[in-house]
């Protein structure tokens, strides 16, 4: 089992190696953001399936890592690997002080403050004209030569999103993970065998916004500028139907759902971008009554125990 | 008061501040509208529905197709008011017997999400139905203009709305404490199995408050349709500020869903002559502290 594993991974590994070679650039420019979108539902999904804490706000880190970058980068003049160093510590910082008071509820009051926390996230960057530009967005906001090409950033992008859900990995297996899910399963036999719920849930909220906003970071460079509507419900909402999509209890969920979420959008949105949120409102309607354990969950019903068994 | 003043230059202007309270009350009025049924709706099915918003946006769009396709007559503006928010409650109906009706049972996130989705599906139908430019309706003839209260001016449409804010607080009133349907729905609020266990059809309670509250939403919508330009983002506004104006009050508490309305209203009307800019985070910023403080809001029930 372990060397089927091994030879799996490497496949991924090699293909994602060699397929930004082969591919035409603008499937590249498609493979990049689904690593980032990748990256934001898995980082998303540490709170919803490891921690059970459904945040519909999470737009609001994503646009703070995104807004940090481009305001270093084009105000201050940073170069942009410092800028999106600071992107993920930014959302953090922003998570902190947010996630402070939304982990003290639960359940639909914790979904429905950290929305309320972003929509003023999306507020404070609409209005504040002067600093973010306010609807025109911050425009330019191009990597340096060297990356400027679709498949160089997108090595790139892989590179560092690559590193992060390694990390994201090591997190959910870690003792905290574990503590965790503890949690997700009954938060007061969590508390009576010692575990400090609160600080844990506002633990994995920080580290959940921290690479939120390395996504963000990430997104900024790959977009070209940045909006106010990073900070928007739709994109609070992106994270949840591909995680949704793929599938809330596997790790690596997430990841499938954001492949299979941005092909159908470069199919769909391409074609008739009117009905793409058309589509994707049914199909979030169709999954929750239907398939609730997402695409992946349906094709693989144990393969998410595999953690816990270990 | 020398600071006050040169802070505030408004604070000795006594007519401003009428006309200031009053139209933060039509505001407050609307909302309660809104966060009323809202509230009404997780009180009894214990599903926020974060659709709301849309069915205030599709009571005002039905609105405005219908003072545009009915006869001209001065009267008919009050046909459609009364129309449209009919139209949204069997909309509500709709969704409420054919998907809702699936997810009671089912996790909250699952709930929520399903609602979310709403949004964006009527939020698309809208936009095809209806295109992407923004609609106005005029409002009737005899309330078109503005009447002087101490010399400033006031919408006399708004006039309507205050008279209205009463009446409807009343006639729901009347509805929950007076009424077996009223106690049928307070009964839901406190313990839904123990209703169904007494021999009530609670699944038809469920769709009957589903419709109630869509229909409030749908008929907010339409009253301030004449009030605003309507547009394709109402949806998103309307619910963060209904939403806000719940969570202060309490969710499933009517009595605090009016005080609150109150007070979001009156904030919102001094909160843009006080901090421009910021009047929304202000907003926020309350409900923040109330969360807080009270998670289970000013009047409502914690949570078990």
């Amino acid at each position: 089992m372990t060397t089927v594993r091994a030879v799996g991974w490497l496949v991924v590994l090699a293909g994602l190696l060699v397929l930004p070679l082969v591919l035409p650039s603008f499937l590249v420019v498609v493979m990049t953001e689904i690593a980032i979108v990748g990256l934001f539902a898995t980082a998303f999904n540490l709170l919803m399936g490891f921690g059970g804490m459904v945040s519909f706000g999470h737009a609001a880190y994503f646009a703070l890592g995104a807004y940090a970058a481009a305001l270093l980068v084009k105000q201050a003049a940073w170069p942009m690997v410092l800028g999106l160093a600071v992107a993920p510590f930014a959302a953090a910082a922003g998570a902190l002080f947010f996630g402070f008071f939304i982990v003290r509820l639960t359940h639909t009051y914790f979904a429905m403050l950290s929305l309320a926390f972003a929509q003023i996230v999306f507020t404070v960057v609409f209005k504040w004209k002067a600093l973010t530009g306010g609807d025109d967005g911050i425009l330019n906001v191009w990597p340096p030569e060297a990356l400027k090409s679709p498949r160089a950033y997108c090595y790139f992008t892989f590179a560092v999103a690559g590193l992060a859900i390694l990390a994201l990995h090591a997190i959910v297996d870690s003792p905290f993970g574990m503590a965790l899910r503890a949690i997700r399963e009954n938060p007061r036999r969590a508390r009576f065998i010692g575990v400090n719920v609160r600080r844990h849930q506002l633990f994995a909220f920080v580290l959940s916004g921290f690479f939120s906003g390395l996504a963000g970071g990430l997104f900024a460079f790959f977009n070209g500028s940045v909006f106010p509507d990073f900070a928007y419900l739709n994109k609070s909402f992106e994270p949840l139907v591909v995680a949704l999509l793929g599938g809330i209890q596997s790790f690596f969920g997430p990841l499938a759902g954001a492949l299979g979420f941005k092909i159908l959008e470069t199919v769909i949105a391409r074609q008739w971008p009117v009905y793409w949120p058309l589509f994707l409102g049914t199909a979030v309607v169709v999954v929750v009554i239907a398939l609730p354990q997402g695409f992946v969950g349906l094709l693989q019903r144990r393969a998410w125990r595999t953690p816990t068994a270990r | 008061m020398d600071l006050l003043t040169s802070l505030f230059p408004w604070i000795t202007n006594g007519p401003l501040i009428v006309v200031q309270v009053m139209s933060g009350l039509s505001v407050a009025m609307f909302l309660f509208l809104v966060s009323v049924g809202m509230s009404l709706i997780f009180g009894v099915t214990r599903i926020v529905n974060l659709a709301h918003g849309s069915f205030y946006m599709v009571g005002a769009y039905l609105l405005v197709t219908l003072v545009e396709t009915l006869p001209q007559h001065p009267l008919m503006f009050w046909v459609a008011l009364g129309l449209a928010p009919i139209g949204v409650g069997l909309l509500g109906g709709v969704i409420e017997v054919t998907l809702l009706r699936r997810i009671y049972h089912r996790e909250p996130l699952l709930q929520l999400t399903l609602t979310f989705g709403l949004i964006l599906v009527i939020g698309t139908a809208v936009l095809l139905v209806w295109g992407p430019d923004n609609k106005s309706v005029a409002r009737p003839d005899a309330l078109a203009g503005s009447v002087r209260i101490f010399g400033q001016p006031f919408p006399s449409y708004y006039l309507v709305v205050l008279a209205l804010a009463p009446a409807v607080a009343v006639a729901l009133w009347i509805i929950f404490y007076r009424t077996r349907w009223g106690m049928l729905i307070r009964a839901a609020t406190v313990d839904r199995e123990m209703l169904g266990a007494l021999g009530v059809d609670v699944a038809t309670l469920y769709t009957q408050v589903f419709v109630f509250g869509s229909w409030l939403a749908g008929f907010a919508g339409a009253l301030s349709a004449p009030t605003v330009a309507v547009a394709l983002g109402m949806d998103g506004d309307v619910l963060t500020t209904a939403f806000v104006v719940v969570v202060i009050g309490g969710l499933g508490s009517f009595a605090g869903s009016f005080i609150s309305a109150l007070l979001v209203g009156e904030l919102q009307s001094f909160g843009i002559l006080v901090f421009p800019a910021v009047s929304i985070v202000l907003l926020f910023a309350i409900m923040a502290v109330v969360l807080i403080v009270r998670p289970w809001g000013l009047l409502g029930r914690p949570e078990e």
